[in-house]
């Protein structure tokens, strides 16, 4: 499998001093999501922001497709790493919607007929068709949201880097977004997310990173979720259905892998069912309240 | 929230909207100096007759002109005072020292008619085009590109900025804060202001971060398509004539 992208030992601080990263490696395959978590100023936008040369770094320490990123035009920068900042404002600078959609396009070089088509294509995947003439200001949070990807998405790049997706949006449009995401993966193209929304997580990622200043834990999600001390480490939480089943374990529930989304509790549920008798059997006895609060306490926060 | 758009009433059908932004702008600008360079109050008086002429062609509505040639009148209002009293000249009044001149009288009328006329043809210009095509247009006219960025930031982030202010305002008065002309209050909308420019400035960080990311490279460059046709011509045309005559026709006379 080809590499997406590589950060080998990527060292950075603030202007004035205060670190911000400390030596990251990170490792991403051609067409793998993959989601990043970490407590609020652990350094994911940060990070975000050496992965296509926004921020430099110093020595040769990413690489994007085997390619040192130092080394790249912007044009060739721009086509390979998509970034979605968190606040939709602050990437719809420019007056109209088409105006925001068809700036990556132009700065590419191509030509007036392809970034027309460019924009429309983008537009229309996420659900915007004819907004091109609208000013940022009359759309709705969730409209931005969406405009802000399509104006990266026009670039078509082969890796996209989202920080913060879901935060903010209603059930709907975070479905909506989710979506658009998976169907972007599908076509191949590398995702990198940051989020905080465990819930949403499961359904977005093959493999975690989880970082705090430094990468301290990596692996799937089931991996992550199941360590509980380091969740408790770095202000994270796990999936209500992931504490659901391991509850039910408690009580008597069998299984082996615990499912990280309502789907896969679904799945998970039907299968034992059916290779049970066709029910499934919970008890208490006399250890069962004991070994919820302690798992229930091994999560909580406080 | 009520945000003072300048374009709110660009959708409008008129001569004047349809109109070719680029030769709008050019248009209005040749009217615009030809009407501020008059030098008689009966020109003068033609040339608002004229923007008024203009601005019923236009369909804007009152609302739309009125309170903003008010501020402007009120922001000049204090030179009816002072010119007369203070330009040499024939006297036509007289209170002990003080004289009031028909020079003063004038000249103050002169000048408040040509700033009205000027201002009227620069709300007619900017409200009947939706302000990001007249920002394209001053592209396509060749304005320097840090002008046009300008604009075009102003524009986008006037709105976000004056939603942060509704914000920061909000959440002030939910916590009993009343606005009052004392140095608590003054000091409290300091405070406010010194905020908002802080905030600005994360976001331009956050702004140009995003802009870099998507290839910026420090010129504005868009895609424009306008087409001038017979009839721009047709309105422009004699539109910059009136401008000339109004200075020339003594000579053609």
């Amino acid at each position: 499998m080809k590499e997406a992208i590589r950060v080998k030992g990527l060292t950075y601080s603030y202007p004035d001093g205060t670190p911000a990263l400390e030596d990251i490696d990170i490792t991403i395959n051609e067409g793998e999501r993959i989601v990043i978590v970490g407590p609020n100023g652990a350094g994911k936008t940060t990070l975000f922001l050496h992965l296509n040369g926004t921020l430099k770094s110093q020595d040769n320490t990413v690489m994007i497709f085997g390619k040192n990123l130092d080394d790249m035009k912007v044009e060739e920068r721009i086509k390979e790493v998509g970034i979605v900042f968190q606040d939709p404002d602050d990437q719809l600078f420019m007056p109209t919607i088409f105006d925001d959609v068809a700036f990556g396009p132009i700065n590419m070089g191509l030509d007036e007929e392809e970034v027309k088509n460019r924009v429309k294509k983008a537009l229309s995947r996420v659900g915007l068709e004819g907004f091109e003439d609208r000013v940022p200001h009359n759309l709705s949070y969730g409209q931005k949201k969406r405009a802000a990807l399509a104006a990266v998405l026009s670039m078509e790049p082969r890796i996209l880097i989202l920080d913060e997706p879901t935060a903010n949006l209603d059930p709907k449009s975070r479905a909506d977004l989710i979506q658009v995401i998976n169907d972007l993966n599908n076509d191949g193209i590398t995702t990198v997310i940051a989020m905080h929304d465990v819930n949403a997580l499961p359904t977005l990622s093959d493999r975690v990173y989880v970082l705090n200043g430094k990468i301290v834990g990596e692996g799937t999600p089931r991996e992550i979720f199941s360590n509980s001390e380091l969740l408790k480490m770095t202000h994270l939480e796990a999936p209500d259905v992931f504490k659901l089943f391991k509850v039910l374990t408690c009580f008597g529930y069998d299984c082996d892998t615990l499912p990280m989304s309502i789907d896969e509790a679904v799945e998970f549920l039907t299968r034992t069912i059916e290779s049970g008798s066709g029910h499934i059997h919970l008890h208490i006895h006399e250890h069962t309240h004991e070994e919820v609060r302690k798992f229930l306490d091994s999560y909580n926060h406080h | 929230m009520n945000y003072p758009e300048i374009d709110r009433y660009a959708s409008i059908d008129s001569p004047i909207h349809n109109f070719d932004p680029r030769a709008k702008i050019i248009t209005f600008m040749v009217m615009i100096f030809s009407f501020v360079f008059l030098d008689s109050i009966t020109k003068a008086l033609v040339g608002l007759g004229i923007a008024s002429l203009i601005y019923i062609i236009a369909k804007l509505p009152k609302a739309f002109v009125i309170p903003r040639l008010k501020v402007v009148f009120l922001f000049l209002s204090p030179l009816l005072i002072i010119m007369p009293l203070t330009v040499d000249g024939q006297v036509i009044a007289q209170y002990h020292s003080i004289t009031i001149t028909l020079e003063g009288v004038r000249y103050s009328s002169l000048v408040m008619i040509r700033a009205l006329s000027a201002v009227t043809l620069a709300l007619i210009m900017l409200g009947t085009t939706r302000f990001d095509i007249t920002i394209k247009a001053l592209y396509m006219l060749k304005v320097p590109g840090t002008l046009i960025q300008m604009l075009m930031f102003t524009y986008r982030y006037i709105f976000v900025i004056m939603d942060e202010f509704q914000r920061m305002w909000k959440a002030m008065e939910s916590k009993g804060f009343k606005l009052k002309a004392n140095r608590y209050g003054l000091s409290v909308l300091g405070n406010m202001i010194g905020m908002l420019i802080i905030k600005s400035y994360d976001r331009a960080q956050r702004v140009y971060h995003s802009m870099i990311s998507k290839g910026y490279t420090g010129n504005p460059r868009t895609i424009v398509n306008f087409e001038l046709r017979t009839k721009d011509y047709a309105i422009a045309l004699p539109m910059i004539l009136i401008a000339l005559l109004m200075h020339t026709y003594h000579l053609v006379l």
